[in-house]
């Protein structure tokens, strides 16, 4: 998993399968990075994601409940129109899902 | 009328999960299928073997679960994912979108919603201390173009 920090945003490039078990250890990682740096923006790119099931879900809520409390502002892009329709189906309020 | 299926015997354990998956989605790949129809499938299958093992047997790895599949004359699908765990006690409560009875480990709550939107019919079977059975069908309307 690769991530990029730049002027208070921090962009993580997710990759393969985010599944229960993958999202255990992702969520870990991603998590101290925010920590680390207390970014203004999280981005979550997609693009790298072959497959992901409902803990995917989890974990971007996950993510976005945290970036909330720090009063900081995230998006989610790339997401392939196979990914698009989980998240869709999920029902978030996710005005932070940008597609394309 | 031809049938064909595969079965797998696996531990409970969730480092399993994504070969259960590739093995299943390997297997219905024989038939001409969509990728989207496939992914759909893949996508209820993952969602099933996750319950089973996250709340069937509360990632106690002593359990076993049995995932199959069935392809009936080239178009009809069906997954059933069985495990011999707690079982479920509220079969509607636990179907409800955004219900999770683990709010602390950050789930979705979206996994029967996910299995009920990306198939056609999905059956649960369940007793308390006994297991549970999720059967899963979907007839296939996608084929790949050529």
């Amino acid at each position: 998993m690769k991530y990029k920090y730049l002027n208070g945003k921090l962009t993580i490039y997710l990759e393969e399968e985010l599944d229960m078990n993958s999202c255990r250890t992702i969520r870990g990682v991603i998590d101290g990075y925010i920590m680390k740096f207390q970014p203004y923006e999280l981005v979550l790119d997609l693009s790298g994601v072959e497959f992901m099931d409902s803990s995917g879900i989890g974990l971007i809520l996950g993510r976005y409940n945290l970036i909330k409390l720090l009063d900081a502002k995230m998006t989610v892009v790339n997401a392939t129109s196979n990914i698009r329709r989980i998240i869709e189906l999920s029902n978030i309020k996710l005005e932070c899902v940008q597609y394309e | 009328m031809s049938e064909n299926y595969i079965k797998i015997e696996s531990k409970a354990n969730i480092k399993n999960l994504a070969s259960i998956r590739l093995c299943i989605t390997s297997f219905l790949s024989e038939i001409n299928i969509h990728f989207d129809e496939l992914m759909d499938i893949k996508t209820a299958l993952s969602e099933a073997v996750t319950n089973a093992i996250d709340h069937g047997y509360l990632e106690n790895d002593d359990g076993i679960i049995i995932t199959e599949a069935i392809i009936k004359d080239d178009e009809k699908i069906i997954l059933k994912v069985v495990d011999f765990g707690k079982g479920i006690e509220d079969i509607s409560l636990a179907m409800t979108p955004a219900y999770t009875s683990k709010p602390e480990s950050e789930h979705a709550g979206m996994g029967f919603t996910i299995m009920e939107s990306f198939m056609d019919e999905v059956i649960v079977d369940s007793r308390v201390d006994d297991g549970t059975s999720i059967t899963m069908t979907k007839t296939i309307k996608k084929r790949k173009s050529n």
